[in-house]
């Protein structure tokens, strides 16, 4: 498989009041032809703004401090604003995590189909139409020709998100950025969402960046996952690897339960202790050090960089740490064994 | 897995066919609000009166009728007549001309002026941002009334006295009618007063609509700024602004009126209400009718412009669109 975006130590702050936010940093990764890469973490860490920093869709106040984000080689940060437009939606397409309020309360539905493919893909108005018309049929809305001359309003939310799903694959991009596309739906209504997703992925070959909380979705439809905390992705790997073989304590923390530590024999914790660190300094230690159980004086001096673990499998499986928690997990087993 | 399978259990329910015109949704439910529809007749006949009052009216507003001065209502003349005998139902026809002219032209002006300041503020932000909302601020911290008699006070001379000094140059008729004087200064006061409240609508409409997720989808659709702004930012707008421009016609006539009252008004042998009401409050305990006809017609028309602002807000209020 070919590398078809490959993003290099991009960092991005925002400009505050009292200084600066830290929101991404030195974040680097690829993402191959037609594959699924899930983005998880706590909120806060930095998830949206990674993505939103590769096609520049950033508010006022955030800068891209450093990095490149390659396309096929051609780099998003240093192109102009026209050529950036052609990239966004012809070839990145992003979901948000709102479908109640992604769609302009305005314009009919099928106006606001049309016009990125009139835009980008030089359609004529009525040609739009009759793709916007296939493409919400392709999403599982019926009679997609008549719900054309509909507004927003007339829509539930899971059939908006099926709507913003048809918007942003109408130009048929090579990436697909979906930012929590099923965090504000019912449950029922999120499975088909995800089903939907991976059903045009499938036919389309379109490479699919999908961040999420949800754990369950990662299993089930990405093939690498990245885990981010504090603006840095603390553990990278092939999904069953991730499951099976977590090396990160925070991506272990994730996965609901840490387990038991040396010295504190049978404790189990349940969920992640304490909060996220305000993004406020670039940190000199690991910034997970506060939280984490397997802490030690190294990680309170000096920040992890994110390598490959030891034994890595094919996938590339790295992580930021300067523990081997499973040396860690052994030593424990053996003491608690020997009393 | 086929579409089909997945196709969504979720409701179509909420899609009612004949629901799809935003517009017209707002015109139904506009005329469905009793008291903008109560207020829309009295406006409307005020511009309909403001356009054909000349050709209705009885008398010429100027015309004296030396025989009965101070005349009580009857039959000949409806209202009344004033001190000079001019009959008071025709005054108050002409009148409805000056209250809409003032209102139009003042509210166009401090539109355009709104307009522009508040898009400068809410996008480029920053420095020129903050000199907006400081001009504004500082504008609005000054009592309305007493900044239109500074403006008439310190401006009307020189102004006069420039306008004497182009007649003698030119020779032009033109700077002879100190009645522009008047205007310039009246339809100015006006403009100072009301542009910060357009100018601080736009600027937080514009503000708050560029963060919206709709916007930023169209963005990373690659949609150019030009569509964003006439589709997407613009159109979001307009509810608000027209319900501010249609409290604001009403409080620029009310406003004239109190111009015209305390006497830095449109000086003009045309009537104005305002005028009419600081005469008629004279000798209101001998001659009651020559405050009430104007009073009458200026709280009407307050009143309506009140309840039609209510009613389109309550109609063009984007949270009963379903968002
Ligand atoms: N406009 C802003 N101004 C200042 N800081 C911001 C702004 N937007 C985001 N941030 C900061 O950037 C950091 C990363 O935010 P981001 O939205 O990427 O988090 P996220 O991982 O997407 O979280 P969530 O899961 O809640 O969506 C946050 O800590 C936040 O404080
Ligand atoms: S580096 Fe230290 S503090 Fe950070 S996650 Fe690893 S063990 Fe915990
Ligand atoms: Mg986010």
């Amino acid at each position: 498989m070919s590398v078809l975006l490959d993003v290099q130590d991009l960092q991005t702050r925002f400009q505050v009041r009292k200084g600066h936010v830290y929101a991404v940093n030195g974040v680097s990764f690829q993402l191959d032809q037609g594959e699924t890469l899930a983005v998880v973490g706590e909120s806060g860490c930095g998830k949206s703004v990674t993505m939103l920093s590769l096609v520049r869709l950033l508010p006022p106040a955030a800068s891209i401090e450093s990095g490149q984000v390659l396309l096929r080689g051609e780099d998003l940060l240093q192109l102009n604003l026209r050529q950036l437009r052609d990239v966004r939606g012809g070839e990145i397409g992003m979901i948000f995590q709102d479908p109640m309020t992604s769609l302009n309360p305005f314009i009919n539905i099928g106006t606001q189909m049309a016009e990125p493919l009139i835009y980008h893909r030089g359609m004529s108005k009525s040609e739009a139409l009759a793709r916007s018309a296939e493409l919400l049929e392709m999403v599982g809305i019926p009679d997609g020709a008549a719900r054309l001359r509909e507004y927003p309003h007339q829509f539930s939310g899971g059939m908006r998100q099926r709507v913003m799903i048809a918007m942003s694959m109408s130009c048929e991009p090579a990436v697909l950025i979906a930012d929590e596309p099923t965090t504000a739906l019912d449950v029922t209504i999120q499975a088909q969402i995800v089903e939907l997703v991976k059903e045009l992925r499938d036919r389309s070959g379109v490479a699919v960046i999908w961040i999420t909380h949800d754990l369950s979705v990662v299993a089930g439809i990405a093939d690498r996952v990245i885990v981010m905390y504090a603006g840095y992705i603390v553990e990278e790997a092939p999904v069953d690897a991730l499951f099976e073989d977590p090396r990160h304590p925070y991506t272990v923390g994730l996965m609901g339960a840490l387990p038991s530590l040396a010295g504190e024999t049978g404790t189990r914790l349940t969920t992640i202790g304490g909060s996220p660190p305000d993004l406020v300094d670039l940190p000199e230690f690991c910034p997970f050090h506060p939280r984490c159980p397997y802490a030690i004086d190294r990680c309170r001096k000096e920040n992890p960089m994110l390598e490959p673990v030891i034994d890595a499998g094919d996938g590339g499986h790295r992580a930021a740490c300067w523990v081997d928690i499973r040396e860690v997990e052994l030593e424990a087993g053996a003491a608690a064994g020997s009393v | 897995m086929t579409t089909q399978e997945i196709a969504p259990t979720d409701d179509f329910g909420i899609a009612e066919a004949s629901r799809t015109n935003l517009w017209k949704d707002a015109v139904a439910r506009l005329a469905a609000n009793k008291l903008a529809v109560i207020g829309i007749i009295p406006i409307i006949l005020l511009f309909f009166i403001a356009i054909f009052g000349p050709y209705l009216t009885p008398y010429d507003f100027l015309a004296q009728d030396f025989t009965a001065r101070l005349a009580a209502p009857s039959s000949e003349h409806w209202l009344g007549t004033d001190e000079l005998g001019r009959d008071v139902f025709s005054r108050i026809l002409y009148g409805a001309r000056t209250a809409v002219a003032v209102g139009l032209v003042s509210t166009a002006i401090s539109l355009i002026v709104g307009l522009i300041m508040g898009s400068l503020a809410g996008y480029l932000g920053g420095r020129v941002d903050m000199l907006v909302v400081w001009l504004t601020d500082m504008t609005r911290s000054m009592p309305a009334l007493l900044l239109a008699i500074v403006i008439n006070l310190t401006l009307k001379v020189p102004l006069e006295a420039w306008m004497e000094q182009m007649y003698l140059a030119t020779k032009n008729g033109f700077f002879r009618q100190t009645m522009w004087v008047d205007l310039v200064l009246v339809f100015g006061a006006l403009a100072l007063i009301q542009w910060p409240g357009y100018a601080r609508l736009i600027r937080g409409q514009i503000l708050s609509i560029r963060s919206r997720n709709y916007v930023l989808a169209a963005r990373a659709l690659g949609m150019p700024t030009g569509r964003i702004l006439t589709r997407y930012v613009i159109p979001n707008a307009m509810g608000p602004l027209i319900v501010a421009v249609s409290a604001g016609l009403g409080g620029a006539m009310v406003l004239e009126s109190a111009f015209s009252f305390l006497g830095v008004g449109v000086q003009l042998p045309i009537p104005s209400w305002g005028k009419m009401i600081s005469d008629g409050l004279r000798m209101w305990q001998t001659h009651p009718y020559l405050l009430a006809g104007p009073a009458v017609m200026m709280a009407i028309i307050t009143v309506s412009f009140a309840w039609l602002g209510d009613g389109l807000n309550d109609a063009l209020n984007p949270r009963q669109w379903g968002g």
